[in-house]
């Protein structure tokens, strides 16, 4: 991950110049390898267990009946198990019962949905941040996404089933691009901070997302007028699925959507010019200024990029398994808001987001109340105990810019024997 | 936040369902009545989750009650914290077995008929949705709707409110605030109209729609609109933002009628309120399954008779004689002597 960014040993500030929020979590991203953001995950799993402990209940067991609800438990089901290939009638062997009837293998499907989407709204903002700038917007450029993929999708039944999906997809990506790129574009040319832009779209998003399905939107349903809900998405506007009955919410093939994704995230930014300017502006733009890269439409594109990924998302969710949309769904969703955890955690690499993205939509899962055993744990607290173990991973991810503090300032005492080490980034983070 | 019900029309349908139901259902009830099979009970919430202090709550507090008065019965209440947990909590009910599921609300509707094809042998219930309507259309026959015979209550609450205007005197005139002009919502007004009348020969109703059920603001501009003219009860059939309507008549200094819950809690202005008792819905629903009585492809309507809709506090002040007046239409609506109707005049 690191080893790919050779211009790092240079990102280091000349003295007295006061560290961005975005340099600070530059240099955060770039120390302390895989170690910090498992140290930080443990930390928060424990004092989640100290919670359940406080309320009465054994932690252990909780865990253990979390983890089951997450549908992970199946990779411990070995067998000798005869599986139908998807999407044909071909049986071979496969060490795993993939039969989505049983609770193991539906419970991993659902876990994996979640993580589909989560990778998606991750790297919306993982690529922000390798740009500098802080995408608080994911949300906003998922819903957007998500309101063209059901238009779309819930449009033109007569169309090919290729053509139709393809069709929503890109729409439904050119629109979080462009929702996105209105906050890259302000910052580039009047320098407002993309922070305050990207909430402020959020809400635009969720107000027109309200409007148009809610009762007498252009996007509600004609079926009932009584509902704030959006028709459904036509059979040629569906992902197809692999894994699971089609009726219950079977995993589909987004998920392999978002893992290409993943790759073309890493490809983009480590393989082409883009992906190298958009690194140098998030290093320090002064700098890529004086190297001759234009930093105002390095802004917009890494914003309009992330826009992609997150409309991406919410065509996913729309095409992939959800196939309608409510004003209820837009308002109480909070993915791409879990999606700043993803790319915290994560590191803002591509595969850290995909490992973190597996964790959150794990978690999420897991800590659901139907994968809950009430006995172990109130299905009641169970949810709240989803949002605290979220806050808790998010708070020490952010505590750890303080831990990776102390820990620079250690090894700058140890340094003290080699006085002629030039100057280093810690001294800018701290 | 109602959903769309037809009652009496299809109630020869309904019989018609009922009986092709009992004839099926013998063969699915005998294993109930085994010792060994514990009957069981699950409730999925809606994303407004169980501690809403409303509608998902309540129901849960059916279910609890269930728990308590049926003799080895076990629950399970599933909240959805997305729309995307509806389906899997759904699943995952009738994949564990569970006799009965109850869906909280039409916001679950599309994900329960899902389900209830896949799993024809678990019985589902809706809260306050009818079978008749899609997704259902009264052909899935593992699904019973959940009704409310709203114009019953509200009957009585619209006598009271006449009473009360006629003891006073001046203008002769009483107000409604829907929510919007939905079936669910009208089954109030038009019971209300019709009570008013009854008791008040001369009186004037006004009907109103906010056209949301959400913002206060809306309602109450409706409500004082009607104050204006002369409204002197103002009956609140809208939900949170029906609180504006009872507001606007507390700041008047006249009556407003509190729905759905007791709302008696507002202030001494609230005469009473029309309640509809979801968590006595939710307990008879699951005794009703137990029972093998359960209505596969039909609605069990909750009305006076079953104390499945109900009046809630009444204000002190209301003389003795008209509580009498009240409890004597109650009576003949139970006995069936009066029909209230469904259908906004």
């Amino acid at each position: 991950m690191s080893s790919t960014e050779p211009e790092q040993p240079q990102g280091g500030e000349p003295g007295g110049y006061a560290p961005s929020v975005a340099e600070r979590l530059a240099f955060y991203q770039r120390a302390g390898g895989i170690i910090t953001p498992i140290i930080t995950a443990v930390i928060a799993f424990f004092m989640g267990g100290l919670v359940v402990l406080a309320t009465g209940h054994n932690p252990f067991k909780t865990y253990r009946a979390i983890f089951d609800g997450t549908g992970l438990n199946w990779f411990f089901h070995f067998g000798h198990h005869h599986i139908t290939l998807p999407f044909t009638h071909t049986r071979v062997f496969f060490w795993w019962d993939t039969n989505a009837n049983a609770n193991a293998s539906y419970n991993l499907s659902q876990t994996l949905l979640l993580t589909t989407t989560l990778i998606l709204t991750g790297l919306a903002v993982a690529f922000a941040f390798r740009c500098g700038l802080f995408n608080i917007g994911g949300q906003g450029q998922y819903i957007t996404g998500a309101i063209v993929a059901v238009w779309v999708g819930s449009s033109w039944a007569g169309m090919a089933k290729g053509l139709h999906v393809f069709l929503a997809i890109l729409l439904a990506c050119l629109a979080g691009a462009a929702i996105a790129a209105v906050a890259g574009f302000l910052k580039a040319a009047v320098g407002a901070h993309e922070v305050i832009t990207t909430i402020m779209l959020n809400w635009i998003a969720y107000w027109v997302g309200s409007y148009a399905l809610g009762r007498g939107g252009p996007l509600q349903n004609k079926v009932d007028i009584s509902v704030p809900v959006s028709s459904d998405v036509v059979k040629s506007g569906k992902l197809p699925t692999f894994w699971g009955n089609p009726e219950l919410q079977a995993l589909h093939v987004g998920f392999f959507i978002a893992l290409g994704a993943l790759v073309v995230f890493w490809l983009m930014l480590n393989r082409t010019t883009l992906g190298y300017q958009v690194r140098a502006v998030g290093f320090n733009p002064e700098a890529a200024r004086y190297g001759g890269i234009n930093v105002a439409r390095n802004y917009v594109y890494a914003m309009a990029i992330s826009g992609v990924f997150a409309g991406l998302g919410g065509a996913m969710d729309i095409l992939g398994w959800q196939y309608r949309l409510g004003v209820l769904d837009i308002q109480v969703s909070n993915i791409g808001f879990i999606g700043i955890a993803v790319a915290l955690l994560g590191r803002n690499t591509a595969v850290g987001v995909g490992l973190a993205a597996l964790l959150f939509g794990a978690l999420v899962n897991g800590t659901s109340t139907r994968g809950l055993d009430p006995s172990v744990f109130p299905p009641t607290l169970a949810g709240n105990l989803t949002l605290m173990i979220q806050a808790l991973v998010l708070l020490f991810v952010g505590a750890d810019v303080l831990v990776l503090a102390i820990w620079s300032s250690r090894k700058k005492i140890g340094l003290g024997r080699r006085a002629a080490s030039p100057p280093s980034p810690e001294g800018a983070a701290t | 936040m109602k959903k769309v019900r037809f009652a009496a029309p299809l109630a020869a349908l309904a019989t018609v369902a009922v009986v092709a139901v009992a004839l099926a259902g013998t063969g699915a009830a005998a294993p109930a009545k085994k010792q060994a099979t514990p009957f069981k009970a699950g409730l999925v919430s809606d994303v407004g989750r169980f501690n809403d202090k409303g509608f998902n709550q309540n129901q849960l507090v059916g279910l609890k009650y269930a728990q308590a008065h049926i003799p080895g019965l076990q629950i399970s209440a599933l909240e959805s914290h997305s729309a995307g947990e509806y389906l899997p909590n759904f699943a995952s009910l009738a994949r564990k077995g569970f006799n009965i599921i109850i869906g909280a609300g039409f916001l679950l509707a599309n994900q329960e008929a899902t389900v209830a094809k896949q799993f024809p042998n678990t019985k589902f219930a809706i809260t306050d949705y009818t079978a008749f309507i899609p997704p259902f259309s009264g052909k899935l026959k593992n699904v019973e709707g959940l009704t409310y015979a709203t114009q019953e209550n509200s009957y009585l609450v619209g006598c009271l409110a006449g009473l009360m205007v006629k003891q006073k005197g001046g203008s002769q005139t009483i107000g409604v605030v829907g929510g919007v002009k939905i079936p669910p919502v009208d089954t109030f007004l038009a019971g209300y109209q019709a009570g008013a009348a009854k008791c008040d020969p001369g009186i004037k109703v006004l009907v109103g729609y906010s056209q949301d059920f959400i913002d206060q603001a809306k309602c109450k501009t409706v409500a004082q609109n009607q104050i204006d003219q002369g409204s002197q009860v103002e009956f609140n059939v809208a939900g949170p933002c029906g609180l504006g309507t009872l507001d606007a008549a507390k700041q008047a200094g006249i009556w407003g009628i509190g729905v759905d819950v007791d709302q008696s809690y507002l202030g001494s202005h609230i005469l009473t309120s029309a309640v509809k008792r979801v968590d006595t819905g939710v307990y008879l629903a699951i005794k009703g399954a137990q029972n093998g009585q359960f209505k596969g492809g039909a609605d069990l309507v909750f009305n006076l008779k079953n104390a499945g809709v109900g009046l809630g506090k009444i204000s002190p002040n209301v003389p003795a004689s008209f509580l009498k007046k009240i409890a004597g239409l109650r009576a003949q609506i139970v006995a069936g002597k009066i029909k209230p109707p469904t259908k906004v005049k």
